[in-house]
C-alpha cells in the first residue's frame, strides 16, 4: 500500500494532535525534492489557531536500518542545544503503522535556501566563512560532554580511520555491479599509508557539504541538515570531505564553490583549534573521495536491485562515479595532469 | 524506418524538459522530470558510442595483460571475445577482463621491481584513458 498525499497530511495530524494534544490542520502539503535516502514532506499546520512549519521524513521502502535511523535524530537531539544550527527535532516514530514506515519529524527552517549558485561574490565568501568556521566550531566540541556516546559507537583514536575505511570497503565490496579498479586501488593506497592516530575524538557530520546547508543569503547559516552519516571520528574527515572537488566541479579552485581552498582550512584551523597535517590531511582527502564514489555506486545498485526506482538514484550513481574516478586518479595517478591537479595540491 | 535512436532519445529528452516540466505542477516532479531527461541524454550517449569505447577498453585490457602474464596469467580471458555486440555480452567481457587487471596491479605493485613498475605505470595510463573515454558530459 502507498499513502497518497493527502493521507500522509491527515494522518500526520492524527498523530501530532495525540502528541500535542490539540486540534492539528494540515494546511499545505508538498513533498521535497532531493531526498534519495529518506521521502521527505513539507507541512503547513494549523496548531490551535497558531500557524507552523514542519519537515517529515519517512522511511524509503528499501529502509535504512533502525540504528542509522536512531543515529541520525540522536544526533540532532544532541546537537540542538550547542551553537551548531540544526532543525529543532519533535518526534522520531519508530512504529511503521501509523505513516507505513517509521518517520521523524522536525520544525521546517523558514525562508532559508541551500543552492549556493544564485549567491554574489560577497554572499559566498560571507556563507563560505560561516560554513568552515560552524566545522571547525563542531570539531572543538567534546561529543562525550553531548552524550553522544549513550547511542553511538565511540572508536579509539588509533581506530578512526581503519575503521571508516574497513566501512565504505565492505560497501564498494558488496554493492559494485562492475569491478572498480580505482576505487580499489584507492583502498588499497589508504590501507598501506593509514594515517596515525585521530589529535582529538569529535563528533563527525558524515555529510558537509554547501547543499546541506539552509541559509539565508543576507543573515547567514540557517541550519545544517542531513546527520544520517554522523558518527564519531578523526576531525580532519568532515574537512576533507568539505573540500572534495566533487563539490566544486565548476569552479575548482573554490570549496563548495564558495572560498579558496586556503582559506576555508585557515578559518577551520582558527575555529577548531586543531591543525592540519598536509600529508596526513592527503589520506583524508583520498579517503573522502574514496566514500564518496562508494555512495555513487551504491546508488547504482539501489537503482538496479532495489525497490526504489528513482531516477536520481541512477544519475548520481553514474555521473558523480564517473566525476570520482577522475577526482581519485588526480590523487593517486603517477601520471596525473587534469585541470583539476592544481587545485588538488 | 527507424529514427536514429540515439538521436530520437535526445529530442525525446528537450521535449521533457523543455515543453512537457515547465507545465507540471509541483516543483516535485518538475525535478524528476529533469533528472529523467538528463539520464536520457547520458543514456544516448551510451546507445551512441558504448560499445566502441568498451571494444577500445577491452582492446586495451588485453595488451596490457599479455604485457603482464609474467605476474598474473589472464590466458584464457584474454582469449575470449563478446559472444556478440549486444552491451550483455560486451559487458561480460569487460568485467571478466577488468577483475583480471585488478589482480593484475595487486601483483605489481606488491612486486615493485623495475619491470613491474612500468607495467604499473601503464595500468594507470589506462585507467586514466578509460576514465576519459567514459566520462559523462551531460551535467557539464
Amino acid at each position: 500500500m502507498t499513502l497518497t498525499l493527502d493521507e500522509v497530511a491527515e494522518k500526520t495530524a492524527t498523530f501530532l494532535e495525540g502528541k500535542w494534544q490539540c486540534t492539528v490542520d494540515v494546511t499545505k502539503i508538498e513533498k521535497i525534492f532531493g531526498g534519495a535516502s529518506r521521502e521527505t514532506f513539507s507541512l503547513d499546520v494549523d496548531v490551535d489557531g497558531r500557524p507552523r512549519g514542519l519537515i517529515l521524513r519517512r522511511d524509503p521502502p528499501t529502509s535504512l536500518i533502525d540504528t542509522e535511523r536512531k543515529l541520525e535524530y540522536g544526533a540532532y537531539v544532541a546537537i540542538y542545544p550547542t551553537d551548531i544550527p540544526v532543525p529543532e527535532p519533535l518526534f522520531l516514530e519508530n512504529d511503521s503503522n501509523i505513516l507505513e514506515r517509521p518517520f521523524s519529524i522536525m520544525a521546517a527552517v523558514k525562508g532559508a535556501i541551500s543552492d549556493v549558485a544564485g549567491l554574489d561574490p560577497d554572499q559566498k565568501k560571507r556563507i563560505g566563512r560561516e560554513k568552515w568556521q560552524l566545522l571547525g566550531r563542531l570539531a572543538a566540541k567534546n561529543p562525550l560532554e553531548l552524550g553522544f556516546e549513550t547511542f553511538m559507537e565511540v572508536p579509539e583514536l588509533d581506530q578512526c580511520a581503519s575503521g571508516v575505511l574497513a566501512y565504505w570497503e565492505k560497501v564498494i565490496n558488496e554493492d559494485q555491479i562492475h569491478p572498480q579498479p580505482i576505487a580499489l586501488a584507492a583502498v588499497r593506497w589508504l590501507k598501506a599509508n593509514l594515517p596515525p592516530p585521530a589529535q582529538k575524538l569529535c563528533v563527525v557530520h558524515g555529510d558537509y557539504r554547501s547543499g546541506n546547508l539552509l541559509f539565508d543569503p543576507a543573515e547567514g547559516i540557517k541550519a545544517v541538515l542531513d546527520w544520517e552519516m554522523c558518527h564519531l571520528g578523526d576531525p580532519l574527515e568532515d574537512l576533507a570531505w568539505s573540500l572534495d572537488p566533487l563539490w566544486s566541479w565548476d569552479d575548482p579552485a573554490k570549496a563548495g564553490l564558495l572560498l579558496p581552498h586556503h582559506e576555508a582550512l585557515e578559518i577551520w584551523e582558527e575555529h577548531s583549534g586543531l591543525s592540519v597535517d598536509l600529508e596526513v590531511f592527503r589520506w583524508w582527502r583520498v579517503f573522502a573521495s574514496l566514500k564518496a564514489l562508494a555512495i555513487w555506486i551504491s546508488s547504482s545498485e539501489d537503482f538496479q536491485n532495489g525497490e526504489s526506482k528513482d531516477a536520481i538514484l541512477a544519475l548520481a550513481g553514474w555521473v558523480m562515479s564517473s566525476r570520482q574516478n577522475r577526482i581519485l586518479l588526480d590523487y593517486l595517478s603517477p601520471h596525473a595532469a587534469s585541470e583539476l591537479a592544481g587545485a588538488l595540491a | 524506418m527507424i529514427p536514429n535512436t540515439d538521436k530520437a532519445l535526445r529530442m525525446l529528452s528537450q521535449r521533457l524538459m523543455n515543453r512537457l516540466l515547465p507545465d507540471l505542477e509541483t516543483q516535485y516532479f518538475q525535478s524528476e522530470g529533469m533528472v529523467m531527461g538528463l539520464l536520457m541524454e547520458a543514456i544516448a550517449d551510451e546507445v551512441a558510442t558504448g560499445i566502441d569505447r568498451r571494444m577500445k577498453d577491452i582492446a586495451d585490457m588485453k595488451k596490457l595483460l599479455l604485457n603482464g602474464r609474467n605476474y598474473h596469467n589472464a590466458d584464457p580471458a584474454v582469449d575470449r571475445d563478446p559472444l556478440s555486440l549486444s552491451l550483455n555480452d560486451v559487458n561480460k567481457v569487460h568485467d571478466a577482463l577488468t577483475g583480471h587487471l585488478i589482480e593484475l596491479h595487486i601483483q605489481v605493485e606488491k612486486d615493485g621491481s623495475g619491470e613491474a613498475t612500468e607495467l604499473n605505470n601503464d595500468i594507470w595510463r589506462y585507467l586514466e584513458t578509460t576514465a576519459g573515454r567514459h566520462l559523462i558530459t551531460v551535467m557539464g
